[in-house]
């Protein structure tokens, strides 16, 4: 184990006081990778936030930056947003507005003990370095001090002696709202209370009174994330033209390279199933919808795929940051799939989509019954009505576990199942399972990339997800020459780790490849033309 | 009626109506979205490596079969042995396992003192009992010193706990190692101390006389009473809202199928006037949660 630098305590009077940055990175002190990713000096480097950037925005937290901030022009605009704050976190914990989540937030703020048991299962923590700024109970504690303060009652004495004090003021608003962008939501923090206490869950209600109350958000998650869904489509900014025709090249391809005729299914009204997948798959991973085409039409399955705005894409941006955003998409969904009056809906290879659609959203409306492709995968590979032969995925697989799917929902076992059968040399990482690490996308970081925000993310957040991969393959060949494969069942996932390996040079000095579950499965189905799964185009 | 008397069915009747009061606050709080977080235990034949009734092909159509033994299990080492704290923060458990074993023993001696008291009253004197009591006393009070003074020391001293430790951490844990230490002194300066614990427990249950007490006792009991007087305005409320961090958040999975009852809990809560101020949300103060989620996001002029 890795010893890592301890870096300076932070108090609490240091997030109120100003000062030009909070805290900082040094490279020397990241949780240290495996060779050949050891040395420093062939690393690409963090870079620096302009000096125009960290003029015209709040940029006193640390090294980057993810929501631009405008400084307030005068001091009456930093008492007003100080105002809109303070009547933010009033609303946070009234039924009204946030029936959604008044009660864990409630009992995370009044029964935390301040033990630290949580600290220590933060990768974001523990990757860089143990910075206190990144501690995953620093931003909860601000937020439980400001709710003893100002929301709960009592003699100010009393609220002090039992919860510490705070000073509330612009530069304390400014540093949580970006503070509230360096935590994935993984969760993991809160496998670990013993008492209970959820810092992932208080983090995304820190980001919604930022964003419910004073509109602030991530630009790529709010704007070109919900807001874009919602009026084109899709938060890819494709209409449905634009996607149905990336769906006849997809089956054109998908014929080419597997032998198999494919027609993708849009509209079919009383189809036993509606399919909707995470839209950046048409772009970024088409073979993945092609092969779920391709499985579904040979399973014999009626399905089909909706053109309706948001009903081909299944993302729910919401679930990070916004809960009426979040309804608004998942009420779309539920809609889409009563007016085409089908039996249920297939959720794709998108961990968030799957937990938004699949049980986030539940409590919304009473909606029709919701499938995730884990389970889905499993019963068409074992149905017995399609043919494999295992050898043919026979190179290293290794599995990613997305948060949201398993730590969150609990689906664990088909998966492996699948590749314990179809990928004979499949392994695991560790730790695996529900105590997984996030990729250190998660909470829609890897469609995030502001400022110097990627550098970030691939250097400090997707840390010990980069390191769990190299580890999980360090009984083979480290070289390229050997092609190794993470199987990595969830679209954001898979845009964090693209990042990581293109960052690192990954495919190249190691050989490392990624993409989803099914491709896995009919590369091995025996009626499909040899190598769907090419490493050469990969 | 003592002052002792009084004080001690002032306190009671305190952290009865104040536990209870929260209890009740906390349990009536909305049906919040689901967020549970696995391993659930109660999911019957997956808990143990964290899976899900999810894992089934068509769910909505099968029983959900619920391990409520498998659930108590897991509840029971949380409690008693803190398991969670042994499996992620083993330095803090050397200290924080015996404070809190201690005080389950010192609860413990109450429940017995009790039973005594009552068994007291229908002339049933059984001596074991005070035999049992005492070395409860000792050994819970040992414990729960240890564990005092191990976690006071931590809270000054450990640099992952200082920053974040109120004086309200310090104050409570004086206040616990008070107890436990003056009831050291008083088991092991008073010979009859046991017995005259009993005494005091018969004498409040049946509104007689108590004995004669010595300092330490008097010491031992004040704080005591002090401390069940205060805990239930405290963080340490933890002892029972634990029950619904794990049951009413973490482990709670019920679904909102076709036909299930959850919906008319939700309904109330769906027709809520919302009224957050940024411009996407479009509150007007008249729009509920259905009108606003169920229509379009308004058009905002972007700020130049």
């Amino acid at each position: 184990m890795p010893v890592a630098t301890k870096t300076k305590k932070l108090t609490f009077k240091d997030f109120s006081n100003p000062s030009e940055q909070l805290a900082h990175i040094d490279p020397e002190d990241l949780y240290p990778l495996p060779p050949p990713y050891d040395k420093l000096e062939d690393q690409p480097g963090f870079k620096q936030l302009t000096e125009e950037a960290r003029s015209k925005f709040e940029a006193s937290l640390d090294d980057t930056m993810v929501l631009n901030i405008p400084k307030p022009e005068s001091k009456e605009e930093e008492e007003r947003l100080v105002k809109l704050f303070r009547s933010g976190l009033e609303k946070l914990f009234t039924r009204e507005n946030n029936w959604t989540f008044l009660q864990p937030t409630t009992l995370s703020m009044e029964h935390c003990a301040r033990c630290q048991s949580c600290i220590k299962d933060c990768p974001i923590y523990e990757a860089s370095g143990y910075n206190e700024l990144y501690r995953p109970t620093y931003r909860a504690e601000i937020l439980r001090r400001l709710y003893f303060k100002y929301i709960k009652g009592g003699n100010s004495w009393w609220k002090k002696f039992n919860n510490g004090d705070i000073e509330l003021n612009w530069t304390l608003i400014s540093r949580l709202c970006e503070l509230s962008y360096r935590c994935t939501l993984c969760r993991r923090c809160a496998q670990s209370c013993p008492i209970g206490v959820d810092n992932g869950q208080l983090t995304r209600e820190i980001r919604k009174l930022f964003s419910a109350e004073m509109g602030i958000t991530a630009k790529d998650l709010h704007e070109k994330g919900s807001v874009q869904q919602l009026k084109i489509g899709s938060s890819t900014g494709m209409n449905d033209i634009v996607v149905k025709d990336n769906c006849d090249f997809i089956d054109e391809d998908m014929e080419e390279r597997t032998g198999i005729k494919i027609k993708t299914i849009w509209d079919k009204e009383g189809a036993d199933v509606l399919l909707i997948h995470n839209a950046g798959e048409f772009l970024a991973w088409p073979d993945n919808p092609g092969a779920f085409a391709l499985i579904l039409q040979e399973m014999g399955i009626s399905w089909t795929l909706s053109s309706d705005i948001a009903g081909y894409d299944g993302v729910n941006y919401g679930l990070f940051y916004d809960d009426v955003q979040l309804a608004r998409v998942a009420m779309k969904h539920y809609e889409i799939a009563k007016k085409l009056k089908v039996k249920k809906i297939l959720m794709g290879e998108c961990g968030h989509l799957t937990k938004a659609m699949g049980v986030t959203g539940d409590r919304l409306t009473q909606a029709i019954p919701r499938e995730n492709a884990m389970t889905f995968i499993e019963n068409v590979v074992f149905s017995g009505k399609l043919s494999f032969d295992p050898e043919r995925n026979y190179f290293p697989v290794t599995l990613h576990d997305p948060c949201n799917m398993v730590r969150s929902m609990g689906i664990v076992e088909p998966q492996r199942r699948v590749l314990r059968y179809i990928a004979p040399k499949f392994r695991e990482m560790h730790p695996h399972g529900v105590r997984n690490y996030c990729c250190g996308g998660g909470s829609g970081w890897a469609i995030m990339s502001q400022n110097n925000f990627l550098d970030w993310r691939i250097q400090v957040s997707g840390r010990k997800k980069f390191e769990q991969i190299l580890n999980a393959f360090s009984n083979v060949d480290p070289g390229p020459e050997t092609p190794k494969y993470v199987c990595t069942p969830c679209s954001n996932c898979k845009g964090q780790i693209r990042d990581l390996f293109d960052y690192y040079g990954a495919k190249e000095k190691s050989g490392l490849y990624y993409a989803g579950l099914i491709e896995l499965v009919v590369n091995a189905m025996t009626n499909v033309k040899e190598n769907f799964i090419d490493f050469e185009m990969m | 009626m003592t002052f002792l008397h009084f004080s001690v069915y002032i306190t009671t009747l305190v952290f009865i109506i104040t536990v209870v009061a929260r209890a009740i606050r906390i349990a009536r709080m909305p049906v919040h979205l689901r967020w549970e977080l696995y391993p659930v235990p109660h999911e019957k034949g997956r808990a143990h490596y964290g899976g899900s009734i999810l894992e089934e092909v068509d769910w909505w159509t099968k029983p959900h079969h619920k391990d409520h033994i498998g659930e108590f299990i897991v509840m029971i080492s949380e409690i008693l042995l803190l398991k969670g704290v042994w499996e992620h923060n083993r330095r803090l458990w050397f200290g924080t396992f015996p404070l809190h074993f201690g005080l389950y023993l010192l609860m413990g001696n109450i429940a017995l003192l009790i039973l005594y008291g009552i068994l007291h009253i229908f002339n049933i004197d059984v001596a074991q009992l005070l035999t049992l009591i005492r070395v409860i006393t000792w050994v819970g009070c040992i414990l729960g010193a240890v564990g005092s003074l191990i976690m006071l020391y931590k809270r000054f001293f450990d640099s992952d706990l200082k920053e974040f430790s109120t004086m309200s951490h310090y104050f409570n844990l004086i206040i616990l190692g008070a107890i436990f230490i003056s009831g050291i002194i008083w088991v092991v300066s008073d010979e009859q101390m046991v017995a005259n614990l009993a005494k005091t427990y018969t004498g409040l249950i049946t509104f007689s006389a108590i004995p004669k007490l010595q300092a330490a006792g008097w010491w031992h009991i004040g704080l005591s009473l002090f401390f069940i007087f205060y805990l239930p305005f405290t963080h340490m409320t933890h002892f029972f809202t634990k029950y619904f961090t794990y049951h009413s958040v973490r482990w709670e999975d019920e679904s909102n199928l076709p036909g299930d009852p959850l919906q008319k809990k939700l309904d109330p809560q769906l027709k809520q006037i919302v009224t957050w101020a940024a411009p996407y949300v479009g509150a007007d103060g008249k729009k509920n949660w259905v009108d606003i989620v169920t229509s379009p996001v308004p058009e905002i002029e972007e700020k130049k």
